[in-house]
């Protein structure tokens, strides 16, 4: 047996990492000191300061990407995890439940998995198409992200023509899919590219035609105009005055979504996974990424157009606003933090001292102390959402949303899949004569009201 | 040595012959009319293949369909990825062992095809059966029965793409072999039937899960097939879809439920009784419409008969031995013996030659499934590629059968 | 027209005809409103050893039995039989079966291809002089031989095994 005899002793990684971090620290710290003195860094400092305020508009619109496509990809963990597991509860099944607390990072392994495996392109394939296909879908999604209000003020850009965009750069996605059916050389993927041009061509119409009467009543083609169009109780909400637009808009939802019933282009049972066939890897990943931040968008687009977007069924009856002087308010603060944690503790250590009478005082207010904690945690938070118009509307953006994901998962594990020819029946004899006697009737109900 | 002409399977076909890649035209000549006649293609008109490996062909079915868009013009079914050559190490193996080979053919209902070459095999010996073990035959095949049409039930949702009804079925299929698992000690290939009776009688266990199963089986039978039945897409999707006239089933040697779906009343428990069927009172359920929704519909109706014959074999089943005593080493008086009996998916038929040694001189399982597959050529033609899926799920094929 | 005696055993009614008499045979049994044989239970192939037969089971609801219609004495170097497709489409299938495993040609079927084993696949295996490679079970052909030997090889004392009695 050979024993390699080691010439310095080890010195731990966490060591030599905080050797590095101290090194580089002091090394920045001598470039700021230098550059603080000589002048350069605060003429920098407002050289960029100058560009940023002048080019607002640019800046908002980097920052909001960048937002967006960050968001999307938790966006699509949720949404995966929750198919695994609401479908999986509605087959009596488990699910996932391996990674993370009730399998929650499933999803994640998912996605990593997916960046690990081999991105094959087939024999007779076009390499270019194929390999633009699936980007192209993804883009489409994550553009139509922009325009949609998360809540007051929060959106990408407002455009005045945001929901003409939202279909628009939507209905990208099928030149995406379109592509990959053309180029992945195999039949199952034509079948399933053709299936989608003419199943998103067909519902686009009917779709678009469902909101033209929200349209008319907003008198705005912003979505933040129409939300705010919305706002008061939920009886301010389009769905209360456009119930048979709803239902148009949800069916021709799902089939933009590819959701089933309407999930023709991959019906795994008829053509294998349709335009998806021959995609692996990463690849693969962005359709699927695609598909459920699609979801998402449609579900926000509903929330948006029907539902008041961010506004809350009930306005909230008893606004709280505190008006104190900036230094009345600096005494306040001080004055809560030191006073409010020691009573507070105090008073929360008294009942726990009372019952538990063996327990020393000292270790009663510890514990009422950490007791404090999250309750005080809680009430700053409440506070915050009910004072930050913001927060609020994003909650309940969110909360709206996720019902209508919720649907969606919940059709897929309940209903089959319709043929082909019934998908283009039900487009165009059924929704297309629909919408439009809705928009004649939301029409004459405008004229009649307000001549 | 002959020059083989190369197998479809070859991969260098796909690689020298462009041709070839887009369309799947065999790399051989035409072997029968019917080839050449389905390989031609004709204007706008493209193979599609589906399978041996597709989510929804039950197994290793594999359909050439020829399209035009998305309807089909015709097709042609390839058999044989799952041929085992069970005939033939049946007349290689003696009595007793060839039974366990045919275990394995339809998997999903594996006691039946236990039962027809143990009759076959009896009605050689001129062996009579103890009645108990008749009873016992009765129920543990009628309980597969249920089995396999609540099965077919979620097969047919999967194949139409519901996700959840195959789930319930797996739940009910599960309580029933455990079930049998207690009565004859095995969970899927079960081996139970034997020459001169079964292998074991009732058990604590087997009848304790039976009793407890009976107090719901209905409902739960019901629950699921209202999933469907009351599905709008599920009824629009069946309901006209692959039509088959009286004649026509005749013609095409469909039996079992897909023929009585047709309006023909032939259930081999009636038309020809074997076991104890003359004495249990039970329907023959047919329907007249002859489409997907009616094979299902017939089947859906099949469960509620069988649990019925369950109920009554529960009720008068004999005390007595469960074997007649017959000696370890068979030799069967030279001579030839048919037995048919009423599988989940039709007659299942077993033709046994003895010819005075212990081993069969000639073997032959006469599969449902097989026989009913042929449908899919005559009615396919001028429904669309999903609607393969719907009218193969309806025909419940089980390719262990297909393929012996 | 028969070729041999009629048996009658258990369910199971047994003729025998000789195979230019199958045509009409089964037409007969089809049309006649007395027989009215509409249920086509089974084909299948036979190899005596030294003939071939094709055994037919029907089914009538005028009678309580089986019929077993038996084609005897097919020569086992050219097996040929008309086929019963003209009266029941589904018997297609099963001829191209026995065809694939015994070789016997139904004249008429127009799909005569092999429908289990690969095309390119040159013998029957279900012939009598088909050897199985596995030496498990006490088969003619003993030790291990290639799968597609048509006749034992030179030096193999194993008889093919023959039909004995009827």
């Amino acid at each position: 047996m050979n024993v390699v005899p080691r010439s310095a002793p080890r010195i731990p990684a966490l060591w030599l990492l905080l050797f590095a971090l101290g090194g580089l620290g002091t090394l920045v710290l001598l470039v700021l000191i230098v550059g603080i003195l000589s002048g350069v860094i605060p003429a920098i400092v407002i050289w960029l300061g100058g560009v940023i305020l002048a080019n607002i508009a640019i800046v908002r619109f980097i920052v909001a990407a960048t937002a967006i496509l960050l968001f999307t990809i938790p966006t699509a963990f949720v949404i995966i995890f929750m198919e695994l597991k609401v479908i999986a509860f509605m087959n009596l099944r488990i699910g996932p439940n391996r990674v993370g607390p009730w399998g929650a990072l499933a999803s994640v392994v998912h996605g990593l998995k997916v960046l690990s495996k081999e991105d094959f392109t087939p024999t007779g394939a076009d390499p270019t198409v194929f390999t633009l296909a699936p980007v192209a879908t993804f883009v489409g999604s994550v553009m139509a992200f922009m325009v949609l209000p998360f809540g007051p003020g929060l959106f990408g850009v407002d455009l005045n023509v945001g929901l003409l965009y939202f279909f628009a750069v939507g209905g990208l996605g099928v030149v995406g899919l379109l592509m990959a059916g053309w180029a992945s050389f195999n039949k199952y993927s034509l079948l399933g590219g053709l299936r989608s041009a003419a199943q998103m061509v067909s519902y686009e119409i009917p779709l678009t035609l469902s909101v033209v009467g929200v349209i008319m009543l907003a008198g705005t083609l912003s979505l933040n105009g129409i939300v705010q169009a919305q706002s008061g109780s939920f009886l301010d909400w389009f769905v209360v005055r456009q119930p048979l637009a709803f239902l148009i808009f949800f069916i021709a939802a799902t089939a933009e979504a590819n959701r089933t019933p309407f999930d023709l282009t991959e019906a795994d049972s008829e053509i294998v996974a349709g335009f998806a066939t021959e995609y692996s890897g990463m690849r693969f990943g962005f359709f699927f990424f695609a598909e459920y931040v699609n979801v998402f968008l449609l579900s926000g687009l509903a929330v948006v157009l029907f539902f008041g977007g961010w506004t809350s069924p009930i306005p909230w009856p008893w606004p709280i606003h505190f008006a104190l002087s900036p230094l009345e308010s600096l005494i306040a603060i001080l004055v809560l933090l030191i006073v409010v944690p020691v009573v507070a503790s105090f008073l929360l250590a008294i009942p726990i001292w009372v019952i538990r009478t063996r327990l020393s005082f000292a270790r009663a207010f510890a514990m009422g102390m950490l007791l404090f904690g999250p309750l005080a945690t809680a009430a700053v938070l409440i506070y915050l959402v009910i004072n930050l118009d913001a927060l609020l509307g994003i909650i309940w953006f969110f909360a709206k949303a996720y019902v209508f994901v919720f649907t969606f998962v919940w059709m897929r594990a309940t209903l089959p899949r319709v043929r082909i020819d019934q998908l283009m029946g039900l487009a165009w004899k059924w929704l297309l004569p629909a919408s439009l006697v809705n928009l004649f009737i939301t029409a004459l109900a405008i004229l009649v009201v307000h001549p | 040595m002959a020059v083989q002409s190369p197998s479809l399977d070859d991969p260098r076909v796909l690689v020298d012959t462009p041709a070839a890649i887009v369309d799947a035209i065999p790399p051989y000549a035409p072997r029968s009319e019917r080839e050449a006649e389905f390989y031609a293609l004709g204007d706008g008109q493209m193979l599609l293949n589906i399978g041996p490996h597709h989510p929804a062909t039950h197994g290793v079915l594999r359909i050439v369909l020829k399209i035009e868009g998305e309807r089909i013009v015709d097709l042609d079914p390839v058999l044989g990825y799952l041929h085992r050559g069970v005939e033939k190490l049946a007349e290689n193996a003696d009595y007793h062992h060839s039974i366990a080979y045919t275990d394995p053919l339809e998997y999903v209902s594996s006691l039946f095809n236990e039962l027809a070459p143990v009759m076959a095999f009896e009605r050689l010996l001129d062996l009579r059966v103890p009645r108990r073990a008749e009873y016992l035959r009765v129920l543990s095949c009628e309980l597969l029965r249920v089995s396999s049409h609540i099965l077919f039930m979620g097969f047919m949702a999967l194949d139409m793409g519901g996700l959840t009804p195959i789930l319930y079925s797996f739940i009910e299929r599960d309580e029933m072999v455990d079930m049998l698992a207690a009565l004859t000690g095995q969970r899927m290939l079960f081996n139970y039937m034997r020459i001169g009776g079964v292998n074991g009688d009732l058990n604590h266990e087997f009848l304790s899960r039976l009793g407890d199963w009976m107090s719901r089986a209905g409902r739960q039978a019901e629950a699921i097939s209202t999933l469907l039945n009351e599905n709008e897409i599920f009824v629009k999707r069946t309901r006209g879809l692959g039509a088959i006239s009286r004649g026509q089933a005749l013609n095409l040697g469909l039996t079992g439920p897909n023929l009585r779906a047709c309006g023909v009343p032939f259930d081999v428990r009636r038309a020809h009784p074997y076991s104890v069927y003359p004495e249990l009172d039970f329907d023959v359920v047919t329907a007249d419409e002859g489409d997907t929704y009616a094979r299902y519909l017939v089947r859906v109706e099949e469960i509620k008969q069988s649990i019925r014959i369950i109920d009554q074999v529960l009720h008068e089943m004999p005390d007595g031995p469960v074997m007649a005593r017959i000696p370890r080493r068979i030799t069967p008086p030279p001579g030839r013996a048919w037995a048919a009996i009423e599988s989940p998916r039709g007659q299942y038929g077993c033709y046994a030659m003895s010819d005075g040694t212990d081993q069969p001189y000639r073997f032959r399982i006469h599969d449902p499934s097989f026989v009913n597959l042929q449908a899919l050529v005559p009615i396919l033609p001028g429904c669309l590629i999903a609607d393969t899926m719907a009218v193969n799920a309806s025909l419940d094929p089980i390719m262990g059968g297909v393929d012996k | 027209m028969l070729a041999g005696p009629v048996r009658q055993r258990h369910d199971q009614t047994e003729i025998r005809i000789a195979a230019g008499d199958v045509v009409d045979v089964l037409r007969t049994l089809h049309d006649d409103p007395a027989f009215r044989f509409e249920v086509l239970a089974d084909v299948a192939g036979v190899d005596m050893g030294d003939s071939m037969q094709v055994v037919y089971h029907l089914w009538s609801e005028t009678t309580p039995d089986w019929l077993r219609v038996i084609a005897v004495d097919l020569s086992r170097d050219d097996p040929r039989v008309p086929s019963a497709t003209f009266l029941w489409k589904g018997a297609e299938w099963m001829e191209r079966e026995a065809y694939d495993m015994f070789g016997i040609i139904f004249e008429g079927n127009r799909d005569l291809r092999r429908i289990y084993m690969p095309p390119d696949y040159t013998s029957f295996p279900l012939r009598k002089d088909f050897f199985l490679a596995d030496d498990a079970a006490r088969s003619p052909g003993q030790g291990v031989r290639h799968m597609e030997q048509v006749h034992p090889p030179a030096d193999s004392e194993a008889p093919i095994r023959r039909a004995r009695g009827r």
